[in-house]
């Protein structure tokens, strides 16, 4: 469904990704796991069309993304959960998802959208009038997750949805993962915590300073190497 | 060197100082739209101290030093915990107060048979110990490019000096700098008033080069040039700003054929330089590389006398 | 007593342009974190087209105000393209000296087209004063007043009842995360920027003519006078802008009327010093951090 192949993105001189080549199956999960600064939201980043590569290619659908805006991004359907959230502090919860819908015009089905969100996540239904800036950091990531949603992806990228959030918090980010691909959206998740991550990906990345330094399904490589690498990098893991 | 020259050169070198004085805050992170306050605070001064007072022109200068000093630490305390935008409002609303007070203030002394001193608006006229003291113009100007000179080894010393890397490193991340067990409060205030200071010096230059101060003359558009000018000259040196004050006023003042399109053709060219420039022509990456170019010369020099040496 | 209702009257009516000043100084603040010191000159730009369109062509108060708005208009687009879009993210500081810099351009050009240092600007609305009991109230004031009030009430149901002011509530929330919505954040800055312009266009032109005249110095008076407002009230806030605005307003007459003009600009900065002192956010506005992380540290 979306084919990167020999991406190269830089910060001005220096190259965040060196040349990165993946693919993403449609209706699967796949995750990237990998060290801090390994290059993972750099990529995500370009995937959405916020950075510019200077090489490579992004084939989605077979159309390529390269130098589309992230608003075109968005329209063809692909949409990103990004790191840390940023939801809009100032807006309510109900706003934050119409915004989220910024691409669509078909105000009735929006409207039913947000609905069926609301019953997906109660907890926001509570919270829709209420500034987002004020919900707590799950709260915020789950709306993160329904904002993107609302606009109707069929791929959806979330890097680190678990970032700092409390355990009890992270299974319930990941049983909603669980249940958006089985109805029907692909996954595409940029993970720390590697553990979780093998349990639902049917197929997953190590990402190393800028490269992809395996590819493969959960089992083929044993957890524990996994998370040395994709907490240390392969350097210091092999120490 | 013609009168012309020699005056546009003092001018140079005593705006210099009130861009310095913008320039030493720029490095800690805040904009300051106030500087001219101390610049006025210091001319006030320094022309009472001669002119008033019967004292020597050091003297005087260094009066107006410390009253500018003291001004920018008594302000800085207060709106130093302030950023940005709100810091910059500060120090604008603080530079109007002081330039009405001045509007407003009448110390008026007979010398002479001559009333003498600050007359309200009208200003402080009679500043005359440069003429009275038999100074040539031109050894004014020496006067004020030795004092110049010294305040840029000032700086390039600070550069080298652990408060110098304090201060840049408040500027870019105020957070990180305080985590590393930077004083950042303290040095805010120091950087704060030493740069007063310097815009009291140059506020004390500026008296006794035009011989009269008006207090319109330090409104805040005085303030936002003197920021501008490091951001011309740029911010990767002290001689940035003095780049700056020099293709203001040089440039500016010689280029007579654009007329009545003076403005609007610099004024683009300031815009378009930012473009092309945004931290201005001497930026710190260029200063990098000049300086790097230029220690890698010293040291072929070095290597060549070495070998020189040795062959002997 | 009277006196001071009537002051405190006339202060909130004259204090509605400041507040519509503030009002597009803050809508380009939210959206940029930037600072536009040619503000106050691009108003001034189009008033001086509705001048220019009244003493060579004789215009009237209509078309000089339609010419005013729309010159403010595309000033603000022109100081968009040159100070701001070029500007990568970080460099706050280029951008408002490049302002500052425009500024300069647009006060000559201003000149170059009407030499004369001051010219007749069209009056707002003749006739008697109004009396509400003991009370006095200028036709103009009141006009001004009325034409601030539906303005501004404009801006907000702009903002918060169209998918436009939802893109510019996202981009003032978060930029990155507008663009990840689908928002044209490029687009949107600019249409924003006109917009600001536009409603300092409507000050501008409803304090000139009260003055019933105009300067290139109005290009100064009014960016100081829109960001002290902006500033009084707290940035990035519309109740804050309107609030400082009329609060402006009101300080102003009291100060004029009990110390006369000098102390009242004294009065003026000392009560923003101290508000900004005391409460850094301003009456009524954001916390700092977020601005001053977004502000774009020299
Ligand atoms: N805005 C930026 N400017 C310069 N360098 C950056 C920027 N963002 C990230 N980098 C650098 O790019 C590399 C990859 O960062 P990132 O993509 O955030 O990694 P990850 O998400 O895997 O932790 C890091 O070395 C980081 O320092
Ligand atoms: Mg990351």
């Amino acid at each position: 469904m979306l084919e990167v192949d020999g991406l190269v993105t830089a910060y001005g001189k220096i190259e965040a990704l060196k040349g990165v080549s993946l693919g993403v199956e449609r209706g699967g999960i796949t995750c990237l796991l990998g060290p801090n600064g390994a290059g993972k939201t750099t990529l995500m980043m370009t995937i959405a069309g916020i950075l510019r590569p200077r090489r490579g290619s992004i084939r989605f659908d077979g159309a390529d993304l390269v130098g589309r805006t992230p608003a075109q991004i968005v329209a063809q359907g692909v949409a990103l959960v990004p790191e840390n959230r940023l939801v809009f502090p100032q807006m309510s919860v109900r706003e934050n998802l119409l915004a989220g819908a910024y691409q669509r015009s078909d105000s009735g089905e929006i409207a039913a959208d947000a609905e069926r969100l609301y019953e997906r996540f109660p907890r926001l239904r509570e919270r829709r009038e209420q500034l987002a800036g004020t919900l707590s950091g799950g709260e915020q990531q789950m709306l993160a997750v329904a904002r993107a949603l609302m606009s109707r992806p069929r791929l959806l990228l979330m890097d680190e949805p678990s970032l700092g959030l409390a355990p009890i918090v992270v299974d319930e980010i990941f049983r909603i993962i669980g249940e958006l691909n089985r109805d029907g959206t692909t996954l595409f998740l940029v993970e720390q915590n590697a553990h979780k991550a093998l349990q639902v990906a049917h197929r997953f990345y190590l990402m190393e300073q800028g490269r992809v330094t395996f590819s493969g399904t959960p089992g083929q490589l044993a957890e524990d190497e996994v998370i040395q690498r994709a907490y240390l990098g392969t350097r210091r893991a092999a120490v | 060197m013609d009168d012309h020259w020699v005056g546009v050169l003092s001018n140079i070198g005593v705006m210099s100082f009130l861009a310095l004085s913008a320039y030493l805050l720029l490095l800690t992170g805040e904009i300051s739209f106030g500087q001219q306050a101390f610049f006025a605070i210091g001319a006030y001064a320094a022309g009472i101290g001669t002119a008033l007072w019967g004292w020597p022109l050091a003297a005087a200068l260094g009066w107006a030093a410390l009253a500018g000093a003291a001004a920018a630490v008594l302000v800085g305390l207060p709106t130093l915990r302030l950023h940005g935008l709100y810091f910059a409002i500060a120090t604008l609303a603080f530079a109007e107060m002081v330039r009405i007070l001045f509007e407003m203030w009448r110390y008026q002394v007979p010398i002479d048979g001559e009333l003498l001193g600050p007359d309200g608006a009208d200003g402080f006229r009679g500043i005359r110990y440069v003429f009275e003291s038999n100074i040539e113009p031109s050894q004014y100007l020496a006067i004020i490019y030795a004092l110049l000179g010294a305040v840029l080894l000032g700086f390039l010393l600070l550069e080298r000096s652990r408060l110098g890397v304090s201060l840049r490193m408040i500027g870019e991340d105020p957070e990180l700098a305080e985590l590393n067990g930077i004083p950042v409060k303290r040095c805010k205030v120091l950087a704060a008033g030493l740069a007063g200071s310097l815009a009291g010096v140059g506020g004390g230059l500026y008296a006794h080069l035009t011989t009269y101060v008006e207090p319109r003359t330090f409104d805040v558009m005085l303030g936002v040039h003197s920021l501008a000018y490091g951001l011309i000259g740029g911010l990767g040196t002290a001689l940035g700003p003095v780049i700056g004050v020099a293709i203001d006023i040089s440039v500016l003042e010689s280029v007579r054929m654009f007329a009545g399109y003076r403005m609007i053709v610099f004024g683009g060219l300031v815009a378009l330089l930012l473009i092309w420039r945004p931290r201005g022509l001497l930026d710190e990456t260029v200063v990098h590389a000049l300086k790097a170019r230029l220690r890698s010369a010293c040291r072929c020099v070095w290597m060549s006398a070495r070998v020189g040496e040795t062959r002997r | 007593m009277i006196d001071f209702v009537q002051n405190t009257l006339d202060g909130v009516m004259i204090g509605s342009s400041y507040a519509l000043l503030a009002l597009g100084f803050t809508l380009i603040f939210g959206v940029m974190r930037r600072l536009n010191l040619s503000y106050g000159p691009t108003i001034m730009i189009g008033a001086y087209l509705g001048t220019l369109l009244h003493v060579d062509a004789g215009a009237g108060a209509a078309a000089v105000a339609a010419a005013t708005v729309l010159g403010a208009a595309l000033a603000g687009v022109y100081v968009e393209r040159l100070c701001f879009a070029p500007m990568a993210a970080g460099a706050g500081i280029a951008s408002m000296v490049s302002s500052f810099a425009i500024w300069m351009q647009l006060e000559q050009a201003a000149i170059l087209v009407l030499p004369r240092h001051t010219y007749a600007f069209p009056p707002l609305a003749a006739g008697a004063p109004l009396t509400l009991g003991p009370f006095l109230v200028r036709l103009d004031h009141a006009t001004m007043l009325i034409a601030a009030a539906a303005l501004a009430t404009g801006v907000y149901l702009v903002l918060h009842r169209t998918r436009f002011g939802l893109g510019l509530r996202a981009i003032v929330g978060n930029p990155v995360a507008a663009h990840l919505v689908g928002v044209d954040v490029r687009l949107s800055t600019l249409a924003a920027f006109a917009l600001a312009s536009a409603v300092g266009g409507v000050a501008g032109y409803l304090v000139l003519a009260v003055d019933q005249q105009v300067t290139p110095m109005f290009g100064m008076w009014a960016t100081f006078k829109g960001l002290i407002a902006m500033m009084l009230g707290g940035l990035g806030s519309i109740p804050g802008a309107i609030l400082g605005g009329l609060l402006l307003g009101a300080i102003e007459a009291h100060a004029q009327w009990y110390f006369g003009p000098h102390i009242r600009d004294l009065v003026t900065f000392a009560v923003l010093f101290l508000v900004l002192v005391l409460r850094p956010t301003g009456l009524i506005g954001e916390a700092p951090p977020a601005e001053a992380a977004a502000y774009g540290r020299a």
